[in-house]
């Protein structure tokens, strides 16, 4: 018996080389003729290079992580005479385990001269490195004898796509992730599905395609796919779940935000899939009191008071405090209201809002500061500046505009 | 598929491994009959530690958001793999596998005169001296002989004699520039008033002989007399070589003028002012040779005045405006700009099919193939038409070189000076075109090298005033210059290929802006407007052929940013090309999905499919019904369904039990399917159903695929489609895919 695999990439289309002449040149309609009759051309468009012809795979080519490893496995009887018994295993040894691929483990009575058995094995690869598929057949021949051999074909698994991340956080309790995603194939490949899956504590809106005209457009316009070692940048805007954003406490220190599952397509498509590990993000840390501001003008007038609204939030795990709020004025940024004020008992978890008037006495763009908030339990003082920012405008340009 | 929990295909990184121990199958490896490495390379050792820490650089640490890396397999991946991606395992092949380059052979080999020889120099047929009445001008006959025998090596710069009553400039070549008197000389009113139309000089076109194959009066043979005299002629060189008749009677021309073509002879003729050379030199000179009306008439077809039209560059097109208007003196022409092709390689004819038989099926089989090669056909167009058409590619390679060889642009003749005639240039074009058809690529690319960008001042018909008299455009044909932008794509320079072919572009737009316009080709005034009726219906086709030439271009530009996968721009193009053909929009629609499943996007291929189904609609035929069933055949592909792909195959074979395509298509989708048996048997029965169409390359390439899968004796089957191939197939076939070597 002998034994043969081929792997089985997708066939390819073959493209032939368009060669044209006009009426009047020499061979006269001859080029164009024998471009007719060749069948590996587009009836009624020879020129066209790209036929419609399928060939099967020239190579074992190479084999990415997330992708299906398909392949064909023929026992051909050589012989002259029926072989009997004959199983074929074909196992998958990776760096870690050993699969067992075939479709069926149950013999074959009997294989006659120059039939074969065949199978068609597939493979979802979902490790990196050296795989070594294992082929093993074990069959009796006529004179009873039993035969075993088995052969080993080695490939490697490389990694298909090199993904990097980025966090920001915002002011409110959004995190922005922005993702890198480069193909690091040596074909083009079309991006099916780029989404992140969030973890419980979080809801996810993706901001990779905008709206136009009432239709979704994707930001990457037609370009759908991309290019060996093209990198595409993928933007998602995590908010907490309100029972998570209540709970000020829960969101801190290292988190887990949630994975990108990734499917792409390659050549006829071809599929791959990958999810990336979890990410893990860390809360900006807020100490035990955090402010934050739950209203600001944008634009304000110079010299003429506005008004803000802070949230004072007591972040510690199970202390009460007792806080005196005090403003200090900086060159630009007036408070209006009296300093040195009790807020009263903050409970653990607990916050409260504050609205605060101030004014500003220089024009542009104002970076509000200033604000102290002291513990009277432990003599502890917080210190917030650089809050916001305002833009200062005068009160006669205002109007004009 | 076995994926449907994909959250946990992929374990989280933390997940410890399994400890790397040796596998328990050790020892078995120890057995091992054979292994095959199918990566073909040792891979990166797997000791490497993770990529998170080593792989953002130090700018990135500087850097508030630092870029982190992330594991997305739970296997280390080390960034030393990365570079290993690169590498795909098996290249196109560069195409000349059997490409001899030029070889050390030094002269010509001789059979090109041996056949044709013997037609001295006073028999040629072409013509006496120029016969035209009207234009008062001097022909020497200097110019057209001086190409052949001894290479005029002494001559650094070429000379463009156009009046040359002065004494003859003593050159050291051995020619002599010869002083033919136009018979009108001195008499130019009188002979004009007589104007025999019939005089005309039939135009130097390849249509004369090629227009109507079969029905032609005008025997090859005739003609070929003249092409492969030892001092070659062409037929088209009215003036050549005509020992200076003074006054023949300007009714006895001899010879092939079998057609006058009197199309432009009446008006303008009439309203030529009869004059002697003189003052005729100096309206040439007013005209400065744009648009003269004489000229343009005189012996120019219509027909090819639309097909030789270009717009030559800046610098050419000084040089021409000189030959026009520079009667008396010679114009001087740096070498540099001329053009000097010569064949760079001998012989690269053989017969790799035989050579085959040779190794494999011993000398007695080989002696079977019988093919055709340049010395078993007649030594004409005829003869390589029929190479050409029995897939002689090779030898027709052969032949060409063979007719330029005679035409003094034989081998070693690069470099020196010659002279261009549309047949030269025909051989030339399809001599390249062939090499390109049969994958040398590195052969054309030499041979295409002396003519630059093919806008060389005397590739032009106006820098032979005395040879073609009027006529102008360029000699080189159209489709060369597309074949010339096309090589540079099959050299891996699709980039220098896109930039010729928007040179291309811009004269063809500029071209078609002109007529529509209601101008002549160049911009000029169209002298055929003024005709009323007739003038419309030259535009018109004139238009058609232009606008066509266009969407050649535009499909050309496709195939280039195809072969560069740049697809985005690719597709754009396909899409300009059906405004041009619009007759092949399913099929460039169809083109357009496909593009789209190779890279992935089903969806998109889904609609361009969709799209090809409403305009198919319209047409209900055969052919659109095909289309539709193998674009759904295709798209069942790139859903991993082979079985309905192959159902669709297969209803496509049932109503049209002949083709090609869904026929191996389907046999491609049975083995996917695990049947190789049925596989083999329906490639097998196609391939015998018809030989001479269906032993194509990518079929016989999957046949060979699936004998080298099924069993050890693969070679005893790929020696039988050998031989099947040897009864078939001509010198052009590609043995490559028979997987014997």
């Amino acid at each position: 018996l002998a034994l043969k695999v081929m792997r089985l990439t997708k066939p390819t289309l073959f493209t032939n080389i368009p060669v044209t002449c006009e009426e009047k040149d020499l061979p006269g309609d001859l080029f164009n003729q024998l471009m007719r009759d060749d069948p590996s051309t587009v009836n009624g468009a020879e020129v066209l290079m790209l036929g419609e012809m399928l060939t099967l795979p020239q190579n074992f080519g190479n084999i990415f992580l997330g992708e299906t490893f398909s392949s064909y496995i023929s026992v051909h009887n050589d012989s002259n005479q029926v072989v009997k018994d004959i199983l074929v295993k074909a196992d998958l040894q990776t760096s870690s385990q050993r699969l067992n691929l075939s479709a069926s483990n149950a013999a074959v009575a009997e294989l006659k001269p120059d039939c074969c058995i065949d199978d068609v094995i597939h493979h979802e690869v979902k490790e990196i490195g050296t795989h070594i598929l294992v082929c093993a057949v074990s069959y009796t021949t006529q004179a009873g004898e039993k035969m075993y051999f088995r052969k080993f074909f080695k490939f490697q698994v490389l990694k298909p796509l090199d993904v990097k991340t980025k966090f920001y956080n915002a002011e409110t309790d959004e995190v922005f992730l922005e993702a890198q995603i480069q193909n690091m194939t040596t074909s083009p490949m079309f991006m099916e599905k780029v989404s992140l899956e969030p973890s419980i504590m979080y809801n996810v809106t993706e901001l990779n395609s905008v709206s136009q005209a009432g239709e979704c457009v994707s930001t990457f316009g037609s370009r759908a796919y991309l290019q060996p070692m093209d990198t595409r940048q993928y933007l998602y805007c995590l908010k907490p779940k309100n029972e998570f954003a209540e709970k000020a406490g829960i969101i801190k220190g290292v988190t887990v935000i949630g994975k990108l599952d990734i499917v792409w397509k390659t050549n006829l498509g071809e599929r791959g899939r990958l999810q990336t590990s979890q990410l893990q993000r860390m809360a900006p840390g807020y100490g035990d009191v955090r402010l934050s501001l739950e209203a600001i003008p944008d634009t304000v007038n110079l010299e003429e008071p506005f008004h803000i609204t802070c949230k004072i939030t007591n972040c510690s795990s199970e202390r009460t405090m007792d806080l005196v709020l005090e403003m200090c004025n900086t060159n630009s940024i007036h408070w209006c209201g009296i300093s040195g004020r009790q807020l009263g008992k903050l409970h653990p978890s607990s916050s409260l809002c504050l609205a605060l008037t101030l004014l500003s006495s220089v024009q542009g763009l104002q970076s509000i500061s200033g604000l102290r908030l002291t513990d009277t339990f432990l003599k502890r003082t917080y210190e917030y500046d650089d809050i916001a920012q305002v833009c200062v405008v005068s009160s006669a340009i205002k109007v004009e505009s | 598929m076995e994926d449907a929990g994909g959250g946990e295909e992929t374990p989280a990184p933390e997940a410890p491994h399994p400890p790397q121990l040796a596998p328990p199958e050790e020892q078995g490896l120890l057995f091992q009959e054979e292994t095959i490495d199918l990566g073909g390379d040792e891979f990166g050792s797997e000791e490497n530690e993770t990529a998170s820490e080593g792989s953002s650089p130090l700018a990135d640490k500087l850097n508030e958001h630092m870029m982190e890396s992330v594991l997305i397999s739970d296997s280390p991946n080390s960034e030393g793999d990365a570079g290993d991606l690169g590498r795909v395992r098996d290249e196109a092949e560069p195409g000349g596998e059997g490409d001899p380059g030029p070889e050390p052979a030094g002269t010509p080999s001789p059979s090109g005169e041996a056949d044709g020889d013997c037609a001295p120099e006073d028999a040629a047929p072409s013509s006496g001296g120029a016969p035209r009445q009207d234009a008062a001008r001097e022909v020497p006959g200097s110019e057209a002989a001086r190409p052949e025998q001894e290479p005029p090596v002494a001559e650094p710069v070429p000379v463009c004699t156009i009046f040359s009553q002065r004494a003859p400039p003593a050159s050291g070549d051995g020619f002599e520039p010869q002083m033919v008197k136009s018979p009108s000389f001195g008499g130019a009113s009188e002979a004009s008033a007589r104007t025999p139309p019939q005089v005309v000089q039939p135009s130097p076109s390849l249509s004369t002989f090629f227009g109507d194959t079969a029905a032609s009066h005008s025997l090859a043979s005739d003609f070929f007399d003249s092409f492969t005299t030892s001092a070659f002629i062409s037929v088209s060189n009215p003036g050549a070589g005509s020992p200076a008749p003074a006054s023949p009677p300007p009714l006895a021309v001899p010879g092939t003028e079998g057609r006058p073509e009197p199309v432009a002879m009446r008006g303008p003729q009439a309203a030529a002012p009869p004059a002697s050379p003189e003052p005729f030199a100096h309206i040439q000179a007013v005209f400065a040779g744009s648009d003269d009306p004489f000229a343009t008439a005189l012996s120019m077809s219509e027909m090819d005045r639309r097909n030789d039209a270009w717009l030559p560059g800046e610098a050419t097109r000084g040089v021409l405006r000189a030959v026009a208007t520079q009667q008396r003196g010679a114009v001087f022409v740096d070498k540099e700009n001329l053009t000097m092709p010569g064949l760079r390689f001998d012989n690269i004819q053989g017969d790799a099919v035989k050579d085959l038989m040779l190794r494999f099926l011993g000398e007695k089989a080989a002696a079977k193939r019988q093919v055709l090669n340049a010395d078993s056909v007649e030594q004409s167009f005829v003869g390589l038409k029929q190479l050409i058409s029995c897939r002689n590619w090779r030898a027709a390679v052969d032949l060409c070189g063979r007719l330029l060889t005679a035409h003094g642009q034989g081998y070693g003749k690069s470099g020196l000076l010659t002279s261009h005639t549309t047949d030269s240039l025909q051989l030339w074009f399809v001599r390249l075109a062939l090499l390109v058809k049969l994958g040398l690529f590195q052969n054309a690319e030499m041979e295409f090298e002396p003519f630059g960008n093919l806008d060389q001042p005397d590739l032009y018909y106006e820098y032979y005033p005395h040879v073609y008299p009027g006529r102008r455009g360029s000699m080189v044909p159209f489709s060369m210059r597309i074949l010339h932008a096309e090589l540079q794509q099959y050299l891996g320079n699709p980039q220098e290929s896109l930039d010729r072919l928007h040179k291309v572009k811009t004269v063809c737009s500029k071209i078609l802006a002109n007529l529509e316009q209601g101008l002549a080709e160049d911009g000029g005034m169209s002298s055929v407007t003024q005709e009323g009726r007739q003038g419309c219906s030259y535009l018109v086709a004139s238009i058609r052929l232009w606008r066509s030439r266009l969407g050649r271009v535009m499909y050309s530009m496709a195939n280039c940013l195809l072969l560069m996968k740049d697809y985005v721009l690719a597709v754009e193009a396909y899409h300009s090309v059906i405004k041009y053909y619009p007759e092949q929009e399913p099929q460039l629609l169809s083109g357009i999905g496909r593009i789209s499943l190779q890279i992935g996007d089903i969806k998109t291929a889904e609609k361009y499919f969709q799209d090809v189904e409403k305009v198919t609609q319209k047409l209900d035929g055969l052919q659109g019904k095909i289309m539709v069933l193998m674009n759904s055949a295709f798209l069942h592909l790139g859903q991993n369904n082979f079985a309905e792909a192959h159902r669709f195959f297969t209803e496509i074979l049932r109503m049209d039990p002949r083709n090609a395509v869904a026929n191996n298509n389907a046999a491609v989708c049975l083995l996917y399917l695990g049947k190789l048996k049925d596989s083999l048997r329906q490639l097998e029965a196609m391939v015998q159903q018809d030989p001479r169409h269906y032993l194509h390359e990518s079929v016989l390439f999957n046949l060979t695929t699936m004998y080298e899968l099924e069993s050890s004796r693969s070679m005893q089957k790929k020696q039988a489609l050998l031989e099947a191939v040897a009864g078939k197939e001509g010198d052009s076939f590609n043995t490559q895919c028979l997987k014997l070597a």
